[in-house]
């Protein structure tokens, strides 16, 4: 799919933008004189602070903007060119749709402007709903909709040309952490597929997990630029993670540790916050309590895959999928280094699927959800535990024993 | 084109939304046939036709214009200020593709409007003459004068002749040192054009006024054409009739063989007619000879003694059927609506949605007198101010639409006139292919380096 006729998938060359004042007077200069280059089928998160200058970058790339000075370079050409925004996916900073068009009309809308033969429309516009979860609001104007069902629709009309490069500006703005989750699973299974994502966002938490390498800007310059892997590791700290395990093999091990002059803190894990609001309201939709929202599905548009992933052919759950191929990524401490994370409780990997919806719904046995029931009173257990910790300490740092990897700065402070 | 045409689908669906579309739409469907049963008219048949078509034709054209000048200059400016367009040029979609789109788009909704609006307009004008009560003759007056397309001929003014005139009694004035002293040479002249035309128009008490059409021919099948005129008389005169003797036919060869040799028959025809009105009176076919001549003779009769002027002497003759000359109006209004529309996407390109309805208004109502602009200007005395007009108010004048005189549709209704296919042609070429195509080409360019997301800080 990914024709390579250019080094980088994204390039900029010196490029800046001033924003002259009504006399023409410079007065902001929001970029100033950036290069970076994104390569092809990487994930690049582009971070800053508000006024940083990172939307004007994606709207010199998109030619919303005209550079002041310099040139941005995107898919080998420049994003003027028809030929090249052919491959292009752009999702705004905010949803920016027609409010009067239903969910279906405004695919079908931006379909057209791609020129796709009406079959292969109706095709792609049925996929992308159901995995943006909006089936059931085909037919509602998107001037109804909540702003993160306007942002599922948004995702959805920056996919359906099957793009070679996505830019993704602040994707997961106004979603709930559930779907938060899945656009990020999503990112990942996209990227895997072959696809260039240019990420933009000053959410910390969603560049971190998906991305391979961060640039964050301030003041419309570069101020750093890397691998999230080597910015964020820490050499002089070491992590073991294990199961519950007795009083005397704790005391044995900082015996151990004291003995090799090392300083040590053990303390049980801290569940995220994400983990316990997905596993809240799965256990919600599994009581079917009705909702006017948006469905949380988690199957992935099969156009998405087909082609670069043809030894798997559709891949129908992304999440059961992810889970089955890499466990980590349906867990939320895994943070970056998701081939090599800890190994990973399988009721823990059960909660996303859940989510998944009715398909998954229906062949979950009874046993299952004993299972599950059990597994949601140990992790309570765990949480209370924790707090009567916390109450016999004074430190208000949660030191774990099981210290996160994407939370390198807790264990630090302990 | 499929681009293109999405665009196009998108704005309908905009416009289709918009209340002021709906309001419109619903008042017409409310308004038009109401008017049709409480129109009165002069209280003939005609008349009342002649009425509801003047209010119909030019409520619907009005409303149309404001709808299409609301539409036009909406569509792109809130796709800016919303920035949905953001999601538009970022797909693979040329900038004037999303202009053209915006345009067609907008012309679709007012080619179906006026199809729907003219067809109820046209309907209830050939249901009126059943659903009324009116008496036979005034059905086939109403046939003849109203349900048809004639072809009027004015009188032959030869201006250069009575400019000549006119320079050679200044001249004279001047000699004798008579010329008043505060007034301009320029208005002078002017004021001494005037009168000569009105000498050549009064007929003394007892004296009487040939006029001569050429060229008079009427379709085949015609029995009769028609002379239409008003009657004025200069000051004083009590009455509010005169009466007067007309003798229609080829009275050339009387001078040369004397009387009772002629090339027509001659009719005769005493009316009694009322001051500052039109009055028609109907003249059979064979009163107009075999190379088109026809010649109209007024006696202003003694008893009157009063001197009469004669005013917008016409001879009118069918030329063509009621609903083909019905479409071609209707199709004139199109050319409006259409010229509004370029007018209104141009401009949105790079002006607010407030201004460009500004704008556009300001513009449209300028075309609607532009006539009366032209002429109040041409009476500017001071030689400097004239010079400055000629070269900088005349010609945005010409870019400016003209939609009064004989550019105003509704006229061609009221008296039953041929709008010819060429004519028609000549507004489209004009107003269509020149100057809506000037106007986009404009819009495209700016439209093409515009900055779009641009913000001024």
């Amino acid at each position: 799919m990914a024709k390579v006729n250019s080094e980088y998938a994204i390039e900029t060359i010196s490029l800046t933008k001033i924003f002259p004042d009504w006399w023409g007077r410079a007065k902001v200069i929001a970029v100033d004189d950036l290069n970076f280059k994104v390569r092809h089928n990487e994930v690049y998160g582009l971070l800053g602070p508000n006024g940083s200058g990172k939307t004007t970058t994606l709207k010199m790339l998109l030619n919303l903007l005209h550079p002041s000075k310099g040139r941005a370079m995107i898919l080998g050409g420049v994003s003027g060119d028809t030929k090249i925004t052919e491959r292009i996916g752009y999702l705004p900073e905010d949803s920016y749709l027609y409010r009067y068009l239903n969910a279906k009309e405004t695919l079908d809308f931006y379909g057209r402007l791609f020129g796709l033969p009406s079959k292969i429309r109706r095709q792609r516009i049925e996929t992308l709903l159901e995995m943006v979860g909006l089936t059931g609001m085909a037919n509602r104007p998107v001037g109804t909709f909540s702003k993160g069902m306007a942002r599922r629709i948004g995702l959805a009309q920056a996919l359906i040309n099957d793009p070679e490069l996505l830019i993704l500006d602040e994707p997961t703005s106004g979603m709930d952490p559930i779907s938060t989750r899945q656009m990020k699973d999503l990112f990942i299974h996209l990227a895997k597929r072959g696809k260039t994502i240019l990420l933009c966002s000053h959410l910390l938490a969603d560049v971190e997990d998906v991305c391979d390498r961060i640039g964050i800007l301030y003041g419309g310059k570069m101020q750093t630029e890397g691998e999230v892997k080597t910015l964020l590791q820490k050499s002089d700290e070491s992590q073991i993670i294990t199961d519950a395990l007795s009083d005397d093999a704790l005391a044995k091990i900082r015996q151990i540790v004291e003995s090799e002059q090392s300083k040590c803190e053990i303390s049980s894990p801290v569940d995220r916050l994400e983990d316990f609001f997905v596993r809240t309201v799965a256990s919600a939709q599994q009581q079917h309590v009705p909702t006017s929202g948006a469905v949380n599905t988690a199957t992935i548009g099969g156009f998405l895959v087909e082609e670069s992933d043809k030894e798997h052919g559709v891949l129908e759950k992304l999440v059961t999928a992810t889970v089955e191929e890499d466990k980590p990524i349906a867990k939320a401490d895994v943070g970056t280094e998701r081939v090599e994370a800890a190994p990973v409780n399988e009721e823990k990997s059960s909660l996303l699927d859940q989510l998944a919806g009715n398909k998954l719904e229906q062949v979950e046995t009874d046993q299952e959800q004993a299972e599950e029931i059990e597994h949601i009173e140990t992790v309570e257990e765990v949480n209370r535990a924790l707090l009567d910790g916390l109450a016999g300490t004074d430190d208000k740092n949660s030191a774990t024993e099981h210290t996160k990897r994407d939370n390198p700065q807790e264990a630090d402070d302990a | 084109m499929h681009k293109v045409w999405a665009v196009a689908r998108n704005t309908i669906a905009q416009a289709v939304r918009m209340k002021v579309a709906v309001v419109v739409i619903v008042l017409l469907l409310v308004v038009l046939p109401v008017m049709s049963f409480i129109v009165v008219g002069d209280g003939t048949l005609v008349g009342k036709l002649q009425t509801f078509a003047s209010y119909g034709m030019s409520l619907v054209g009005i409303l149309l214009c404001v709808l299409t000048i609301s539409m036009s200059a909406y569509t792109l400016t809130s796709d800016l200020k919303l920035k949905q367009i953001f999601l538009v040029v970022s797909k693979p979609v040329c900038r004037y593709q999303i202009l053209i789109g915006k345009f067609i788009g907008i012309a679709i909704i007012d080619v179906v409007l006026l199809v729907v609006f003219s067809s109820i307009i046209f309907g209830l004008l050939v249901a009126m003459p059943r659903l009324s009560d009116a008496p036979p003759h005034e059905i086939e007056t109403a046939d003849r004068e109203f349900f048809t397309a004639r072809i009027g001929l004015s009188e032959q003014i030869d201006r250069k002749e009575i400019e000549k005139v006119a320079i050679k009694r200044y001249q004279e004035l001047e000699r004798t040192g008579q010329l008043p002293i505060d007034m301009s040479p320029a208005r002078i002249l002017k004021e001494l054009q005037g009168q000569e035309r009105l000498k050549r128009r009064v007929i003394e008490s007892g004296a009487q006024k040939v006029w001569e059409f050429e060229n008079v021919r009427p379709v085949a099948g015609t029995k009769v054409v028609f002379v239409r005129y008003k009657l004025r008389v200069s000051g004083g005169y009590e009455g509010m009739q005169v009466k007067g003797a007309w003798l229609i036919g080829d009275q050339r060869n009387q001078e040369q063989f004397g009387p009772g040799v002629w090339d027509s028959p001659i009719y005769r025809l005493d009316t009694s007619d009322v001051l500052e009105m039109f009055h028609e009176f109907e003249v059979p076919v064979d009163a107009i000879t075999d190379d088109g001549y026809l010649a109209v003779m007024f006696n202003n009769l003694f008893v009157n003694s009063a001197t009469v002027i004669p005013e917008e002497m016409e001879v009118l003759y069918k030329a063509g059927s009621f609903g083909a000359n019905f479409t071609r109006v209707s199709l004139m209004l199109l050319a409006r609506l259409i010229f509004l529309t370029a007018l209104g996407v141009s401009l949105s390109t790079w002006l607010s949605f407030p201004v460009t309805i500004l704008v556009c208004f300001v513009i449209f109502f300028v075309g609607t007198v532009n006539g009366f602009v032209l002429d109040s200007f041409g009476y500017i005395e001071a030689k400097g101010i004239m010079v400055l007009y000629n070269f900088t108010f005349k010609p945005l004048l010409w870019l400016f639409p003209r939609f009064d005189g004989d550019f105003n549709p509704t006229r061609f209704m009221i008296s039953a006139r041929l709008l010819s296919w060429s004519f028609l042609g000549q507004v489209y070429g004009t107003m269509v292919a020149l100057k809506s195509l000037v106007l986009l080409i404009i819009g495209f360019w700016i439209f093409s380096n515009k900055e779009i997301a641009r913000t001024i800080v």
